[in-house]
């Protein structure tokens, strides 16, 4: 009967729909972060400047770059390196005690296991924000960082 | 001479016992997690940028933390961790101002491992409270490292749990902190 066949078209429209939906679910659910090294930077600036914005108007600054790819370049003021072996570059004017700190990703992190206090570097990370210290020195944090290109 | 020698001991003892190194990190490390005990997986967020300061003298510990900078390992659990939970853009940053209870015991100049009680408010999601937990400081060649845990309520900072998750997240957040301190210079 005619009807028998409507119902099982729809039926079967709806098993597929709710197919669809379950690997949609399933894929959102257990996405990981996309590979810095891959994303085209929101923004593209050096770490004197972009320390200059923070520190003139933290609350625009923040809106503009929270949660941005932001490729810097800078001079490699300091390196560091946790117990876990995780590395975390300074980028920044040596007279300044302000900094852009660019935590790197875990399956980027050797990359910069050569890198010296001097050079030039430019890296990709996402922003996190300013964390401002008056004693300490004002920075703006970068995670997931990449390195772009050594100069 | 023997007024002079007087001033010198004096001063010698006047330096030696206002003792004001402060030490210092910013590569510092708090992991959050609140994984309930009936949690499939681990819900649980690592910051590697925590700034933290203690000064030697006074006890007087301070850390301050990026909420946009914990890492979790599946992106929809960062979102949701800084969109609905503790709501990264309207309260950035999370901070602990306190001491160290018992910093008179604490010998800074001499290795050694050392259980204190660290005491103070943290300021989290917008909501400060009083926290008490103990910590643990290390002392070896001229650096510290410096750990404590706290259990803290996320209703405390009113951080709301939807009904939905509450099999996997828990009412309380385990903060661990662990920092290498490095003497701060000038």
């Amino acid at each position: 009967m005619k009807w028998k066949k409507v119902i099982g078209y729809i039926l079967l429209a709806v098993l597929l729909l709710s197919a669809v939906f379950a690997a949609y679910i399933y894929k959102e659910y257990n996405r990981t972060h996309e590979d810095t090294a891959a994303i085209r930077p929101d923004y593209s600036l050096t770490a004197v400047s972009l320390l200059k914005e923070f520190e003139m108007d933290e609350p625009a600054s923040n809106k503009k770059y929270w949660d941005k790819v932001i490729l810097v370049d800078g001079m490699v003021k300091d390196l560091a390196k946790d117990d876990r072996g995780r590395y975390s570059i300074i980028l920044g004017d040596t007279a300044s005690m302000s900094s852009v700190r660019c935590s790197m990703d875990s399956i980027h992190n050797n990359e910069v296991a050569t890198v010296k206090k001097g050079n030039r570097l430019a890296m990709k990370g996402i922003c996190t924000g300013f964390n401002a210290d008056e004693m300490l020195g004002s920075d703006v944090i970068l995670v997931r960082c990449a390195v772009y290109s050594k100069k | 001479m023997k007024n002079l020698l007087l001033l010198v001991c004096a001063t010698l003892i006047f330096t030696a016992s206002s003792f004001s190194q402060k030490y210092f990190t910013k590569n510092g490390k708090v992991n959050f997690d609140a994984t309930a005990p009936s949690s499939p997986e681990k819900i649980e967020g690592i910051n590697r940028s925590v700034t933290c300061v203690v000064d030697a003298k006074t006890g007087n510990m301070q850390f301050a933390v990026l909420m946009k900078g914990f890492e979790f390992e599946r992106a929809l659990m960062e979102e949701h961790f800084n969109e609905n939970y503790v709501e990264s853009d309207k309260f950035p940053k999370a901070e602990f101002k306190g001491a160290i209870e018992g910093n008179e015991k604490v010998n800074y100049a001499r290795e050694g491992t050392y259980t204190v009680k660290v005491k103070g408010k943290l300021t989290m999601h917008g909501e400060t409270k009083d926290v008490e937990t103990d910590g643990k400081l290390i002392i070896q060649g001229g650096k510290i490292n410096a750990t404590a845990e706290f259990i803290v309520p996320l209703s405390d900072f009113k951080v709301s749990i939807p009904g939905l998750v509450a099999d996997k997240v828990s009412k309380t957040a385990k903060i661990t902190v662990a920092c290498a301190l490095e003497p701060l210079k000038g």
